[in-house]
């Protein structure tokens, strides 16, 4: 579904990523994983078009994208959480949502998928009204995943759900994206969180100083050396 | 369930209900109005001012009373249109009341055109965070399109407040153009330039007529109806200001339709989120550059046009009108009574266009006035008089039974 091929991205004169292929096929969560600064968020930003690559090329369903502008890309089915969540404090629970699906312009359809939102989030239905600003850290969370339901994307891209958030609730965001999953939505997981990133991907590409250095299925990962030394153990 | 006579006592509660709404209405909208003309029609210390403190010593008792309140709040939640109609109703009879003091007429379209140019001023500072210092350079550009078009081509007042309008919307496209990347203090610096440079040249420029202005600005006419001649209605002769009265009235009718329903649609959404997180808004598929560049133009008319009505008003303008003050006084209106929220706006122009009218005593220090005003409001209240916003939305129609 989506497949990206050899980019290499430049912050003015430094190199952050080098020649990194991705590819994610429909109906799967495939976790990024990688230690700070690794170029992660990087990525993604490279994705939906905040950042260009200089070299390779990024194609979503068979279309280019790498060339198109950030709001054509996000409506061509990708939807992005933002690793701060970037919800919109000052407005409430509803019109955050709403935001998401900005470009939908059947009711009934919208009114579906804030349904499937709420039957996830039970707790967003009850605060509707209250601003997201005054949400707590994990409702923020919550809400932020919620809004990229709203557009009915192909595919979503997460980065760092779990940043900040205690165990349970981390358990529940997890839980969430899993059904997220079940109900046909392709999922790339930026994560440090190893352990539970692992629990719930069918595979993951491990990144370091912006290069893939292991890929494979999560059976692989989890045998793989290197990794149970960096990330698995405690 | 059929008995019938449960059905008409239903029906008789119903109806029962029904009125005491209209009566609420009725009774605190004459109550505000009533209010409204006293502290207009005030001189000085006044009786009349102690009559104002009256309904506000009486607001912060009842207040605390739970069944008052829920009254007030449900009629009118239930009878919205009827209570804008009554409002209305009593906002034409203004002429009649005033038709012996046109002063008081001239400061209620005053207000009105203040009002017409913080609701446009709203839609950038307050839906979409622009702080915009220009503002008073898109009311110059209307008024000097529209009395430069009809003194020198003889174009009519219509075609004149036309041009304006589209004039004033290229401007404000332009301007909008020249700031897209940039946003806060910098935004905010950049249109304090263009303002001091719109009020250089209009003062400068040979065709404007340079610091002396343009004079004998046509009045509007209709048919053979001229603005200059008093208005005649039912047998009663209204002053000449009553004319303008009622074109302000419509045009301030016609923009608050307009700026709801823009505030209720996903364009004001769209102004609101980038307000909030331009790149968290750009990640959700909006086009920044386009939504800045609307709110720029939209923005824009609304000034456009109340510059046009001011000039053909007043019948001559000059580079003073159009400075920098003009611009801040503005700004404190919409600060003051609530960014981004249309009824604060209303409540912000008449109030700020009022008070300085009736402390004409401290003239010199009108720019005081207002920098306390702003300090007072961004210490006190930040959120402005009226902070609570509501948005309808048609697909909140499912609410109640679909969830």
């Amino acid at each position: 579904m989506l497949k990206i091929n050899g980019i290499t991205t430049r912050y003015g004169t430094v190199e952050i990523l080098r020649d990194v292929s991705l590819k994610i096929n429909e109906g799967e969560i495939v976790a990024l994983l990688g230690a700070n600064g690794a170029g992660k968020t990087t990525i993604l930003n490279t994705i939906i078009g905040l950042i260009r690559p200089i070299h390779g090329n990024i194609y979503l369903e068979n279309k280019r994208i790498d060339k198109m502008k950030t709001s054509e890309i996000i409506k061509a089915g990708i939807s992005m959480v933002m690793e701060n969540r970037g919800i919109f404090p000052d407005l409430n629970i509803l019109e955050n949502l709403r935001i998401g699906s900005l470009y939908e312009k059947d009711e009934k359809s919208i009114n579906k998928t804030l349904k499937e939102v709420y039957d996830l989030f039970p707790i967003l239905k009850e605060r509707e009204n209250q601003l997201a600003g005054t949400l707590s850290g994990g409702e923020q969370g919550m809400l932020a995943i919620g809004r990229g339901m709203m557009g009915k994307p192909k595919i979503m891209l997460l980065d760092e759900p779990s940043l900040g958030l205690a165990p349970m609730l981390v358990d529940e965001v997890f839980e969430a994206i899993k059904r997220i999953n079940n109900e046909g939505t392709t999922i790339l997981l930026v994560e440090q969180n190893a352990v539970k990133a692992l629990k719930i991907a069918s595979r993951g590409y491990v990144l370091q100083k912006g290069q893939i250095v292991i890929e494979g299925s999560i059976k692989e990962l989890k045998e793989n050396e290197v990794i149970k030394k960096a990330y698995l153990t405690i | 369930m059929n008995n019938p006579n449960i059905k008409s006592n239903d029906y008789s509660q119903t109806l029962y209900k029904k009125i005491s709404y209209f009566l609420t209405i009725i009774v605190t909208e004459v109550i505000i109005f009533y209010m409204f003309i006293n502290f207009l029609s005030s001189e000085g210390i006044d009786y009349r001012l102690f009559l104002l403190i009256l309904p506000i010593i009486a607001f912060f008792i009842l207040r605390g009373n739970q069944k008052i309140t829920n009254l007030v709040k449900e009629s009118y939640s239930q009878c919205n249109s009827f209570s804008t109609i009554f409002m209305i109703l009593l906002i034409v009879s203004i002429p009649f009341l005033f038709k012996d003091n046109t002063y008081l007429l001239h400061i209620c379209i005053m207000s009105g055109l203040y009002l017409i140019m913080a609701l446009g001023l709203n839609i950038q500072l307050g839906s979409t965070g622009m702080v915009n210092f220009a503002f008073a350079a898109f009311f110059g550009v209307g008024a000097y399109t529209s009395a430069l078009l009809t003194v020198n081509f003889h174009f009519s007042f219509w075609l004149g407040i036309l041009a304006a309008i589209i004039i004033s919307a290229l401007f404000g496209l332009l301007i909008g153009s020249l700031t897209l990347k940039s946003t806060g203090f910098y935004y905010a610096l950049i249109t304090m330039a263009f303002q001091i440079i719109f009020h250089l040249l209009v003062n400068n420029l040979k065709f404007t007529g340079g610091s002396g202005g343009i004079s004998n600005i046509p009045f509007p006419i209709i048919g053979k109806y001229s603005f200059s001649s008093s208005l005649n209605i039912f047998g009663i002769n209204l002053p000449f200001q009553a004319n303008f009265y009622y074109l302000v009235l419509i045009i301030v009718l016609f923009s608050l339709y307009l700026v709801k329903r823009l505030y209720n649609s996903r364009t004001g959404l769209v102004w609101n989120a980038i307000r909030e997180d331009e790149i968290a808004a750009k990640c959700q598929g909006i086009n920044i550059a386009q939504g800045k560049l609307e709110a720029s133009a939209i923005g824009a008319i609304f000034g456009g046009m109340a510059g046009s009505i001011y000039a053909h008003y007043i019948s001559f303008i000059s580079p003073e009108s159009f400075s920098f003050d003009l611009s801040v006084v503005l700004i404190c209106i919409v600060i003051l009574g609530g960014l981004d929220n249309i009824l604060g706006v209303i409540l912000g122009a008449i109030l700020l266009t009022i008070i300085p009218e009736k402390i004409r005593f401290f003239a010199e220090a009108r720019m005081l006035f207002y920098g306390i005003i702003i300090i007072a409001v961004l210490i006190f209240k930040p959120q402005g008089l009226i902070p609570e916003k509501i948005r309808k939305y048609n697909f909140l129609n499912f609410k109640k039974d679909n969830i």
